[in-house]
């Protein structure tokens, strides 16, 4: 056994070097195809926290009647801090809605200091895990004697769900379309090297190699191919990391995006994975079509 | 390992490591090494390669296998290598009924056939030695057990000098016997050699014949497809002659006929 992986081994790499032509030719193929993938992988992944991030900034705003006790208020904190769609319960108070009105408009501040009374609301701010959760908690705070109304954002939330969606499913769409293209080109290259060796196989068949050695040194080869793609193309990603993540952080500017190192690793893993299965299913594909014969 | 080296001109020189009997061999129960019954091949364009062809070829024979181009020659070695299976009757190697192996098996049987052909089918990156022990280390044979066996069929065939030349190197008879030294390294029981004298000159011809012969009387069995009408003339051995997928004549001691 550990003979013949040796055996193999020392073939695959015989192999890649006596047809170094096609071999280089194949590894090329599979450092741009995988630098495609991993550029579309980057870009939905970035597209993705973007998503992520609006979502999060979904709030249910939920103003409160001027009657509203401080007892009102600490019943409703923990009732909406209790619900499972929750994730954070803001209370702002009357003085506090001045003041942020003040700030962010502060042409008219004098206005209000001309008012008997403060005429702003106080209200909570919810956070929710998911804005699909917004008619929920929604429902639950208009039936609530101390809140005096609750902001209809049911349409925006809508509408921003189904763009979600949309963009979601485009995205993996591409992703597959590309992913697959990316399989059929690969294995077409690694057909062409098979094919040239073809002579090879036609000996080791007549001398009666059994399908196992014939096939192994081609699959190992197929998955040294995949591999030295995948570290060059990996390579060439740290290189043109920091250009491409100023590039992104222009793009995507809403958010700050600190997970880079996370997504470089998945990246990285993701391009090894590939390469190395795509090097070995194209071997296998290519060599089975001699051996069925 | 015997110290003396055979003479390639010489001829007549039996090797005890190669004429070695094979205990399971059931060719030593006086079976025929092959044989074909009532086989016929028709490919999936509806034309008939081989039609109802009947042959028997006892252990040790050496059979002349003649006709023109497109006869069936080649059909028939591609069904006894099991490169191809009959549409209709039965091809049977060494007892073995070669329809009803398995694909596991097949591997073996090619083992226990050595077959050369016309164009060589050498590796041109490896030297003679690679070349043959390529057949011993793809099939798995233990390294220590490759150069002893390697050495020794190239001395048969009187290559040892060439060992570590590359076959461009070569002239094209002694690619022919660096292809026949490959082929003898599993210690065949059925030697097919398909044109092996195509593409050389006569000269060289006779030389790649006596070679056949001389593997011949170490015991192995040979079949040899050939146009080469001097070489069959001269021999008087069996002469098998297809014509249009049937054979139109078996006779032992025969000369080629013009039409074949």
């Amino acid at each position: 056994m550990l003979a013949f992986v040796a055996f193999s081994l020392r073939r695959a790499w015989q192999g890649f070097w006596r047809n170094s032509v096609m071999s280089l030719a194949a590894t090329a193929t599979m450092v741009l195809m995988l630098m495609l993938l991993s550029g579309l992988l980057i870009l939905w992944t970035g597209l993705h926290s973007t998503l992520d991030y609006v979502q999060s900034e979904v709030q249910v705003v939920a103003y409160l009647n001027d009657s509203a006790t401080s007892q009102d208020v600490t019943h409703l904190t923990s009732a909406l801090k209790a619900m499972p769609q929750v994730t954070s319960v803001a209370y702002v108070s009357k003085a506090e809605a001045l003041r942020r009105f003040q700030q962010r408009q502060p042409g008219v501040a004098n206005l209000v200091d001309s008012l008997p009374t403060n005429p702003l609301p106080a209200s909570f701010e919810i956070s929710l895990r998911d804005p699909a959760d917004y008619i929920d908690v929604a429902t639950y705070l208009r039936g609530q004697g101390a809140v005096e109304s609750v902001q209809d954002i049911q349409k925006t939330v809508s509408q921003m769900i189904a763009v979600i969606n949309i963009v979601s499913t485009v995205g993996i769409v591409v992703m597959l379309v590309v992913a697959l293209t990316v399989l059929f080109i690969i294995v077409n290259t690694i057909r062409l090297a098979v094919v040239a060796r073809s002579e090879e196989i036609e000996i080791m068949r007549l001398v009666g190699a059994s399908d196992a050695f014939i096939r192994w040194p081609f699959i190992f080869e197929g998955a040294f191919v995949g591999l030295l793609g995948a570290l060059i193309t990996i390579g060439l990603l740290v290189l043109i990391q920091a250009p491409l993540a100023n590039l992104l952080s222009g793009f995507f500017n809403v958010l700050p995006v600190q997970a880079s190192a996370m997504v470089g690793q998945n990246v990285a893993l993701i391009v090894l994975a590939t390469g190395i299965g795509i090097g070995v299913v194209g071997s296998y594909v290519s060599v089975r079509s001699y051996l069925s014969r | 390992m015997s110290s003396v080296t055979p003479d390639p001109e010489s001829g007549l020189y039996r090797r005890p490591e190669i004429a070695r009997s094979h205990p399971t061999d059931s060719t030593a129960d006086g079976l025929p090494v092959l044989s074909l019954r009532g086989v016929t091949k028709t490919y999936s364009n509806g034309k008939s390669a081989l039609r109802d062809v009947t042959l028997s070829v006892p252990e040790g024979d050496f059979v002349f296998l003649v006709g023109p181009s497109g006869a069936g020659k080649s059909t028939l070695i591609r069904l006894l290598i099991r490169e191809e299976l009959a549409t209709k009757g039965k091809v049977m190697l060494e007892g073995r009924d070669l329809a009803k192996l398995n694909r596991r098996d097949v591997p073996q049987i090619r083992r226990r056939i050595g077959i050369v052909f016309q164009d060589f089918k050498l590796l041109p990156n490896k030297s003679v030695r690679d070349n043959v022990a390529f057949a011993l280390e793809v099939t798995g044979t233990p390294r220590s057990r490759i150069a002893p066996a390697v050495d020794r069929v190239l001395r048969v065939v009187g290559l040892a000098a060439q060992a570590d030349q590359r076959p461009a190197e070569l002239s094209g008879g002694e690619q022919q016997r660096t292809a026949i030294a490959r082929a003898l390294v599993h210690d065949p029981r059925l030697f097919i050699a398909d044109e092996p004298t195509g593409n050389l000159d006569p000269l060289i011809s006779w030389e790649i014949i006596q070679l056949l012969l001389r593997i011949n009387e170490m015991g192995v069995t040979v079949l040899m497809a050939t146009h080469n009408a001097e070489v069959v003339t001269a021999l008087r051995k069996r002469v098998v002659g297809l014509e249009d997928g049937r054979v139109v004549r078996d006779e032992t001691g025969a000369a080629y006929h013009r039409e074949d």
